[in-house]
């Protein structure tokens, strides 16, 4: 599998969706903090409930990255791993990896280690924007600049991380099934932002909420709920999450294991054609 | 070498029938020997690409059984000895050919050094800098006969290499395969060109409609040669030339008569016909070319 991985890294590094997609991350870090900056310190009517910029200091910026990391990482993930795995097909270069020497299985293997690793270098990205921003705001605003513990730093680096694989991995499912990387992106985007919102939506208003459970298996909920743990007062009131993170951890995990397994089931099957 | 003559691919009954139903393949039964140039003929939609992709294990066969580079199609010890290039190269657009050589490198396990010999080989060194993507559709078939070079296979499968290229382009193309074909490697290479398939192969194998129709060396396949006569009057020349070779020997059309017999019988057939009282116009050897048994194999209601 080093073979793999080693070859998976090598096409990855300067793929240009890659790079764009962490492009897309650190401008978008960049952009919601110097929006919210600009919003905290120029109060308006129209700005009523205010924001405040305690939240934008360093000792905040994991709690704070965590939205932009739930917005951005369902879909950025999505359409990534619709793109990584789709692209093969219509490049023709499944024929060409799958004839080098590595078997079907090992050649996934090493694809979804590598595009894990993709996902972890877009969370860093997020995080190490995320903090710099922060010490900017608080150097102007005079700010002392006390960091998060570095355990907490952790945490929240694994919860995106799992937050983006988990997603990453219904675009690789797709892009595999579909065999089309434009369709694949489509239809994940589709349903990660309408479909199974929606879905929930309905789900949970059924008799009462009587199905809630059954909303709460779906990925957004969980990733929802997971990130939303991370939180302070410096935010404001917040309700506890609706899903216990321990159990958000296993369902999204779950469903990354679920999806590339069922992936790898399909491209060990199907014929190249 | 005891070797020599053990078959590096052999296909007992290989079949398959796509989802649709569609029977591409009908039980081929193909030996290709280690260290020959093979070729593999047939016309659009007869089941080349097919055949050669169950060979690597890209498509699973229905039934029957193969046996490549001494393993089941597929199995990574036997793709370790198998260098192919099917249906077009596949490569990524926005790595450059070297980029894209190396990636296959580390699947197979090939020294990096090994990128920059095949380069040189297919004398794309100067261009391997240049994005995949902007490559001509000759310079990215040379990116796929390097790709599949790189192993330094005993088996090189080849499926259409010369498929939009320019004549140029070909002969370089054909010179390449004979050198690499050259000595121990075994070539396994479809092309629906049947003047490079007759130049550079050892033996073909000939499929139509799934089915494998002929396997055997060039000359065999050339072998079935004959005798064109034209005579006066036609009806005596008939009766003399069906009394020295049987009825079934002698094609009488547009008056003239094809002989299935060797042209060494030249010689006799004028003395004969001239003893009869019959006067020969034209008597020659005809010569058959690789394209006139593939239309007698494959009927020319199929291809296009
Ligand atoms: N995935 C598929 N599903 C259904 N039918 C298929 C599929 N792939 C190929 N076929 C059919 O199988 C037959 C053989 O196709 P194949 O590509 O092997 O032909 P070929 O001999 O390589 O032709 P060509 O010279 O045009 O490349 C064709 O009739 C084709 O339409
Ligand atoms: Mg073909």
């Amino acid at each position: 599998m080093i073979a793999t991985i080693r070859a998976e890294w090598r096409k990855n590094q300067f793929r240009p969706a890659f790079l764009v997609s962490l492009g897309v991350v650190a401008a978008s870090t960049l952009f919601v903090y110097g929006i919210v900056w600009y919003l905290a310190t120029h109060p308006s009517p129209g700005n009523q409930q205010g924001v405040s910029i305690l939240t934008l200091y360093p000792d905040q910026f994991v709690n704070y990255v965590m939205g932009i990391g739930l917005l951005l990482g369902e879909a950025m993930a999505v359409v990534l791993g619709a793109v990584v795995a789709g692209s093969e097909y219509s490049w023709g270069t499944t024929k060409t990896m799958l004839t080098q020497r590595p078997g079907r299985l090992t050649n996934w293997s090493g694809r979804v280690v590598v595009f894990a690793a993709g996902l972890g270098i877009m969370a860093l990205v997020l995080f190490a924007v995320g903090a710099a921003s922060s010490v900017v705001v608080a150097a102007f605003e005079h700010h002392a600049i006390t960091w998060p513990a570095a355990l907490y730093i952790a945490e929240g680096l694994a919860a995106v991380w799992l937050v983006f694989i988990a997603n990453g991995a219904i675009g690789l499912a797709l892009g595999v099934l579909i065999r089309h990387s434009a369709a694949a992106l489509g239809i994940g985007l589709i349903y990660v932002l309408a479909v199974e919102v929606l879905g929930v939506r309905f789900i949970d208003s059924l008799n009462n909420g009587a199905y809630k459970w059954i909303g709460n298996l779906f990925v957004g909920q969980n990733a929802n709920a997971l990130l939303q743990s991370f939180t302070s007062p410096a935010f404001g009131p917040s309700a506890p999450p609706a899903i216990a993170t321990n159990q958000a951890v296993l369902v999204l995990a779950v469903y990354f294991a679920g999806l590339i397994v069922v992936a790898a089931g399909l491209l060990r099957l199907r014929d190249v054609t | 070498m005891a070797m020599e003559n053990a078959p590096i691919v052999e296909t007992h009954g290989l079949s398959k029938r796509f989802g649709s139903g569609f029977l591409a393949v009908d039980g081929v039964d193909m030996s290709v020997r280690r260290g020959e140039v093979y070729g593999f003929l047939g016309p659009n939609g007869a089941g080349k690409t097919t055949t050669l992709k169950m060979l690597v294990g890209l498509i699973g066969a229905t039934s029957g059984t193969a046996t490549v580079a001494g393993h089941a199609p597929g199995d990574p010890a036997g793709l370790a000895k198998i260098g192919c290039l099917i249906e077009g190269p596949g490569f990524y657009p926005y790595l450059s050919g070297r980029e894209n050589l190396r990636v296959v490198a580390d699947l197979a396990s090939v020294s990096q050094r090994r990128v920059d010999e095949v380069l040189d080989l297919i004398e794309m060194t100067s261009r391997a800098g240049r994005k995949f993507g902007t490559y001509s559709t000759g310079m990215k078939m040379r990116i796929g006969v390097a790709a599949a070079l790189l192993k330094d296979p005993e088996l090189l499968i080849l499926d259409e290499p010369t498929a939009g290229l320019d004549p140029q382009g070909m002969a370089e193309m054909r010179k390449l395969i004979t050198d690499i074909g050259h000595g121990e490697r075994t070539v396994l290479i479809s092309s629906h060109l049947l003047g490079e398939v007759q130049a550079t192969c050892d033996r073909v194998g000939v499929i139509s409609n799934g089915k494998l129709v002929r396997e055997s060396t060039v000359e065999d396949l050339l072998g079935d040669e004959g005798v064109f006569v034209r005579a006066e009057p036609s009806e005596r020349a008939n009766e003399v030339l069906t009394r020295m070779f049987g009825p079934a020997a002698v094609v009488h059309e547009n008056g003239h008569f094809n002989l299935k017999t060797n042209p060494a019988q030249s010689l006799a057939i004028n003395r004969q016909l001239m003893a009869s009282g019959v006067a020969v116009s034209e008597l020659r050897p005809v010569e058959r070319s690789l394209e006139d048994v593939f239309f007698q194999l494959t009927g020319d209601k199929q291809g296009s």
